[in-house]
């Protein structure tokens, strides 16, 4: 091949590239001016997708907003909904899409271990982020000033269930938590603080299980010859099927266990039928179908739109949007009415607003959202499983 | 290598590297994530597709690179982590390799596989190297007093090194040792006919491999800022296998292609949702999609992509009269 020949081929190979590989794709068109666009990742596909109301639930809210309320301001709302799949690299690489193609006024996203990665990024590009994680690793309002989590921290649940069991006249907890991050970095935080013993609670035991574990039996026989007075899980649910499951083998009853906001889930008393009954459960925002004001315009929403996922995880991803909402509407009325040209003051403004939320009225999802914490709301009830059902059991407890 | 291959290698590189500056940040990450996997692949390729030797370990020899690179880069070494973080690599890949010299095929297979398993759970409990399970945050490397923190440096970093390992491997090939490769391949039993030593080139391809894969891992937590255990786990060995069998085994170029592929279908897949409005449903379809594709090439082109490729150039250069038999512009297999 004479050389000519080989150059001509090396920049029709370049040109392909640069035009193919480099080119925005079909959505990653840049937004007209005063556009507001949101942008969220979930795990559609991933291996928590239980869970994945929360995303649909967020999306939807600014679908509704567009479809009854014309929108924020009088404009409608672009919002684009991934899926991170759980995946690291999907994940920042979906974030980079938000902040840069999508141009978001406000990203939304899901695992804790992107947004680990990614905090110091938010914090250079100054763009409003709403964690799906309650870590309390990406809560901190003076590092991370642009990083918003929806509620109460794992740690703040497990104080929750102390101080519930504490009230109940109870005097020893063992926890049992997965191998992998979300289990034993919350437990970890707790125990090193020395909060169980300050509760006037006694930590009998601890017992860290195989993430994907199938069998517990061994451990359950453990539990029994402790004799705690409450089992603190931190765990998911697939987890405590089998937690519970084994914990019936050995004579141990569901209500022994209490576990986080993400063992709410009808599968647990589906499968287990009256061998869940007596789990109990920290629940922070209202479940699906509850009397509240929220269910109207959720059920208004349902009357013209499918809802994928009606659960308290949905409702969890409706109260995002309320707040999400809520700043961006009150940036725009601080701007006079008018969505800031530039994307950057639009950003700083939201940001700004958010920590301005106080004693915000989500309809009764949680009881008010204050966000000068960057956490919405600290508090939390115990909910039950009665006859198939979670019911609340306990008034809200404050995990400050 | 050929000159001309090389020419083309160079002009690619340097039209990518020219057109940085203007990409946005989300595409200059599609590069740097390609261009690891690319670097990933050509290390597994050179173990699997020249060597004849069957790795699952991939995943936890990046890992390794990923861990070493991080806490030097967290040090203060600056780039000099990324070559370290291969040497760690690589180190620990001759001793992964070791079986090697009384297992085959598909018993070695396993022997990697279990290598895997076990270096997941080392990253696990290493804490304080590896900071456990809640994984190890990066600091951005400096250079002169600048910090290599933006996507596109991170980029243009990923492509220069993977044109380093693709010219390299380029070299190499046409070296003793990387005809020893292809001898042991074919057969272990010819090699030591021919005076070839199977055990030393053995060594060599896996030292050689564990560098790269390494090299990869460097830059993957360099440019995530984040090595965790579930970043390096048993799947994204597979994906390893998937782009060398998707690219073609054996080939210098194919590994290049199987990466790209394997890295921008999903995002493809995506895209084409986003289009037709069905997002979600084709988010679902997605891993089918993948292992689907991946049974047809089987199927229907076991050589990979590069086979494709070679075709077309075959069709093409047959339709235009040529001096040169098609044989010698394909690439030795």
């Amino acid at each position: 091949m004479s050389i000519i020949r080989t150059l001509k081929a090396s920049a029709l190979a370049g040109a392909l590239i640069a035009a193919g590989a480099f080119a925005p794709g079909t959505a990653g068109t840049a937004s007209a001016a005063q556009d507001i666009s949101v942008c969220l990742w979930g795990t559609i596909t991933g291996p928590d997708a239980i869970l994945n109301g929360m995303s649909y639930g967020a999306r939807d809210y600014f679908e509704y907003l567009n479809q009854f309320k014309g929108g924020i301001a009088g404009q409608k709302v672009r919002t684009l909904l991934l899926d991170g799949r759980y995946k690291l690299d999907e994940e920042l690489k979906i974030y980079r899409r938000c902040v840069d193609q999508e141009q978001a006024v406000f990203v939304s996203g899901w695992s804790t271990g992107a947004v680990k990665a990614l905090r110091d990024q938010i914090a250079q590009d100054r763009v409003p982020f709403m964690a799906q994680s309650h870590s309390s690793e990406v809560l901190d309002p003076v590092k991370l000033p642009y990083i918003f989590i929806p509620g109460p921290t794992y740690e703040q649940q497990m104080v929750i269930a102390l101080r519930a069991l504490k009230l109940q006249g109870g005097k020893t907890v063992a926890v049992m938590h997965p191998d992998n991050e979300y289990g034993r970095g919350p437990v970890n935080v707790v125990r090193q603080s020395g909060l169980i013993e300050k509760t006037g609670l006694k930590l009998v035991d601890t017992i860290e299980f195989p993430f994907d574990t199938q069998d517990l039996t061994a451990q359950m026989l453990r539990l029994k010859s402790r004799n705690p007075d409450m089992v603190y899980v931190q765990a998911s649910t697939p987890q405590l099927l089998v937690i519970l499951r084994d914990a019936a083998k050995v004579g141990l009853p569901a209500k022994l266990f209490v576990g986080n906001m993400y063992n709410i889930s009808s599968a647990i008393p589906e499968q287990l039928g009256k061998g869940a009954e007596g789990f109990r459960t920290i629940q922070i925002y209202a479940d699906f179908g509850a009397d509240i004001p929220a269910m109207k315009d959720i059920d208004a929403f349902r009357g013209k739109n499918e809802i994928a996922k009606q659960d308290v995880y949905y409702m969890k991803g409706w109260f995002q949007g309320v707040v999400m909402a809520k700043a961006i509407e009150n940036a725009i009325a601080r701007n006079g009415g008018k969505v800031p040209d530039d994307l950057q003051t639009f950003r700083k403004a939201v940001r700004a607003e958010m920590t301005g939320l106080r004693s915000l009225d989500v309809g009764g999802i949680v009881p008010e959202a204050n966000y000068d914490t960057h956490q919405g709301t600290t508090l939390a009830r115990v909910a039950e499983i009665r006859d198939g059902k979670y019911v609340p059991v306990s008034n809200w407890i404050d995990a400050r | 290598m050929k000159r001309a291959q090389f020419i083309v290698g160079v002009a690619v590189a340097a039209a990518v590297l020219a057109v940085m500056p203007f990409l946005d940040r989300y595409v200059a990450y599609l590069v740097t994530i390609v261009a690891i996997g690319s670097i990933g692949a050509l290390g597994l390729n050179l173990l699997t597709g020249l060597c004849g030797q069957i790795s699952f370990a991939q995943a936890g020899l990046m890992g390794i690179g990923a861990y070493t690179a991080g806490n030097l880069c967290n040090a203060g070494l600056g780039l000099l982590a990324i070559p370290l973080g291969g040497l760690a690599a690589a180190v620990a890949s001759v001793v992964i390799g070791l079986p090697a010299l009384r297992l085959r095929g598909l018993y070695f297979a396993i022997a990697t596989l279990a290598a895997q398993f076990i270096l997941e759970y080392l990253f696990k409990i290493l804490e304080p190297l590896t900071h456990g399970i809640s994984g190890l945050l990066i600091r951005p490397p400096t250079v002169l007093g600048f910090a290599i923190q933006d996507d596109r440096a991170n980029a243009g970093l990923a492509v220069a090194l993977l044109f380093l390992v693709w010219s390299g491997i380029g070299v190499l090939r046409a070296t003793n040792l990387g005809r020893s490769f292809l001898v042991v391949r074919e057969n272990e039993i010819v090699a030591r006919g021919m005076g070839i030593d199977v055990a030393r080139t053995k060594f060599w391809a896996f030292l050689l491999s564990g560098f790269i894969a390494g090299i990869a891992g460097a830059i993957s937590g360099i440019a995530s800022r984040l090595a965790n255990p579930e970043a390096f786990s048993f799947a994204l060995s597979v994906d390893y296998v998937a782009m060398i069998i998707v690219g073609g085994q054996g080939t210098l170029t194919g590994p290049l292609l199987g990466a790209a592929f394997v890295t921008l279908l999903p995002e493809a897949i995506q895209r084409i949702g986003e289009l037709f409005n069905i997002p979600s449903i084709l988010s679902a379809l997605r891993e089918f999609a993948f292992g689907m594709l991946i049974i047809l090439f089987l199927i229907f082109e076991p050589l990979g992509l590069m086979a494709v490729v070679r075709k077309l150039r075959l069709r093409l250069t047959a339709s235009k009269p040529s001096g040169k038999s098609p044989s010698a512009t394909t690439e030795a297999v």
